[in-house]
């Protein structure tokens, strides 16, 4: 059933689609049922197409939203741990200003940390809804391919039908497989970002005040339940070690990261960093992923945006 | 002379619209100066590699990658400050031709206008000489303070090399204050061509 062997390095700029090189079909459809299995594809193609546009928009607002809340967090942490040497004026004669400012502070950054790691959950059940979006874009016969009768489903149900027609183009000049090389480098983008916004939420929830470790996350642990199985969706758990794998950036190798955990609190600087990196998003190439739903929406004659 | 005083009027508030658009570019050019300001800040923070903590020193090119696009959306970010400056010279450019054609009413005229007929007032309507005068002073100002934001954007890209917040906020500063239009100047000005408007 897996169509796609995404574990497989490749670099998506490479990857254009050809319409003239067709993939090697066991059984070509005969002329007939191709006339059948078009409009159904095409459907299908549409549908799945408008679904992963739909997605990308709500990659973007959970994106932002956790954006503003790692934001907040970096705030108040920061506010907690300038706090001894505020200036309090009149204020410092009244008894436990500093403890009480300080909790009151502690229980908000405690609500942003909550707050993050839910946005966090937001783009990692967008990812594995691309993911399975980019790979139903097959059509499949049901049942007997003799049957005068024909129908078509999402999966295969014999093995020697490829569920791309033959290969015949869908619309106009694509075959099902250009559509999904296209719908692959744009998941592939997302998840390599994905992976990063992990790595940066594991770094912001263990920002903590007082003790160091005590609040401190680990990158092989599970963020919520259940994570890890999603992440496996995505291709971003290893096999070997069923720990979710390092991220890297596109066209990169992942080799074993040499990671020096100082124990140090980060600085304001630091934190800047990572905000930025979260809001740049190094591994989504905009303006390719403008450039596909242009070309899809082209091609299957239908606006993506 | 009062329907050439009426003519006038009409002019001014043609350079009210102007101004008008004016403000609404500034607005623009002020929070977009900022953004790029706040860009080239950040760049200085990110150009140190001792800075990405954590674990993102673990992810291979990660500092690069970050400069690449940061600087991309910088050069962005210069661009569109580019655009909101052409559409202020489209302004300073209408203000001109307001002011050439209200020149040219007294002075292209069959009828050589004594300096006497310029400066009669009728009532608390302006004389001739107050409106040609007014025109050419509001004219003035936003052509300078056009060439000002100009140097100021220039500055600004130069600075992108070695940047400092100080400058950066200086910068700014001028490019909110705008020295070369002072409101109460223009208010003045307007007052006097509407004098009949506030009575």
């Amino acid at each position: 059933m897996e169509a796609l062997s995404p574990a497989t390095p490749y670099t998506p700029k490479s990857t254009n689609p050809n319409p003239q090189t067709p993939t090697q079909s066991p059984s070509p459809l005969a002329a007939s049922s191709a006339r059948l299995w078009r409009p159904t594809a095409q459907r299908n193609l549409r549908n799945q197409w408008s679904k992963l546009a739909s997605l990308r928009q709500q990659w973007e607002s959970a994106s932002s939203s956790g954006r503003a809340y790692a934001t907040l967090l970096v705030n108040s942490y920061l506010s907690i741990k300038y706090m001894p040497s505020r200036e309090l004026g009149v204020l410092s004669d009244m008894p436990d200003i500093l403890k009480k400012a300080s909790q009151k502070l502690l229980k908000q950054q405690e609500l942003h940390r909550s707050k993050l790691l839910s946005s966090y959950k937001d783009m990692v059940s967008v990812v594995t809804n691309m993911v399975k979006t980019s790979r139903s874009m097959r059509c499949f016969v049901k049942g007997s391919s003799n049957s005068p009768l024909l129908q078509f489903s999402g999966y295969s149900e014999c093995n020697n039908d490829p569920g791309d027609g033959g290969g015949i183009p869908v619309f106009t000049f694509w075959s099902i497989s250009c559509f999904e090389k296209v719908a692959e480098e744009l998941v592939h983008m997302l998840i390599l970002e994905l992976n990063l916004k992990r790595l940066l939420v594991v770094d912001l929830l263990s920002v903590s005040c007082k003790v160091p470790t005590a609040n401190s996350l680990h990158w092989s642990e599970e963020l919520y339940p259940g994570e890890f199985g999603d992440l496996s969706m995505c291709n971003l758990l290893s096999e070997e070690t069923c720990k979710p794998v390092y991220p890297r950036l596109n066209g990169q190798k992942s080799d074993k990261p040499t990671i020096r955990r100082n124990h140090q609190q980060p600085d304001h600087d630091v934190l800047q960093v990572y905000l930025t990196t979260w809001r740049i998003e190094v591994n989504i190439d905009t303006h390719r992923v403008d450039e596909i739903f242009a070309e899809v929406g082209e091609e299957i004659h239908c606006r993506l945006s | 002379m009062e329907a050439m005083v009426k003519k006038y009027q009409q002019r001014f508030r043609k350079v009210r619209e102007e101004m008008e658009t004016w403000a609404h570019l500034q607005s623009l050019l002020i929070s977009q100066f900022r953004m790029a300001s706040s860009t080239i800040l950040r760049l200085q923070v990110l150009q140190d590699s001792t800075n990405y903590g954590g674990g993102l020193n673990g992810v291979a090119h990660i500092q690069e990658a970050v400069l690449l696009k940061q600087m991309e959306s910088l050069q962005k970010r210069l661009l569109s400050i580019n655009n909101t400056m052409e559409q202020f010279h489209g302004t300073v450019l209408s203000l001109g031709r307001i002011h050439r054609d209200g020149r040219q009413m007294v002075k292209g005229g069959s009828s050589q206008l004594t300096v006497k007929q310029l400066q009669q007032r009728v009532g608390v309507k302006p004389s001739l000489a107050d409106c040609v005068d007014g025109l050419m002073l509001l004219q003035d100002m936003h052509c300078s303070e056009y060439l000002l934001k100009s140097s100021l954007v220039s500055a600004l890209s130069e600075l992108t090399l070695k940047p400092s917040a100080s400058d950066l906020g200086s910068l700014q500063q001028i490019l909110i204050d705008q020295p070369n239009i002072p409101k109460e100047e223009v208010q003045f000005i307007f007052d006097i061509i509407f004098a009949e408007e506030i009575c």
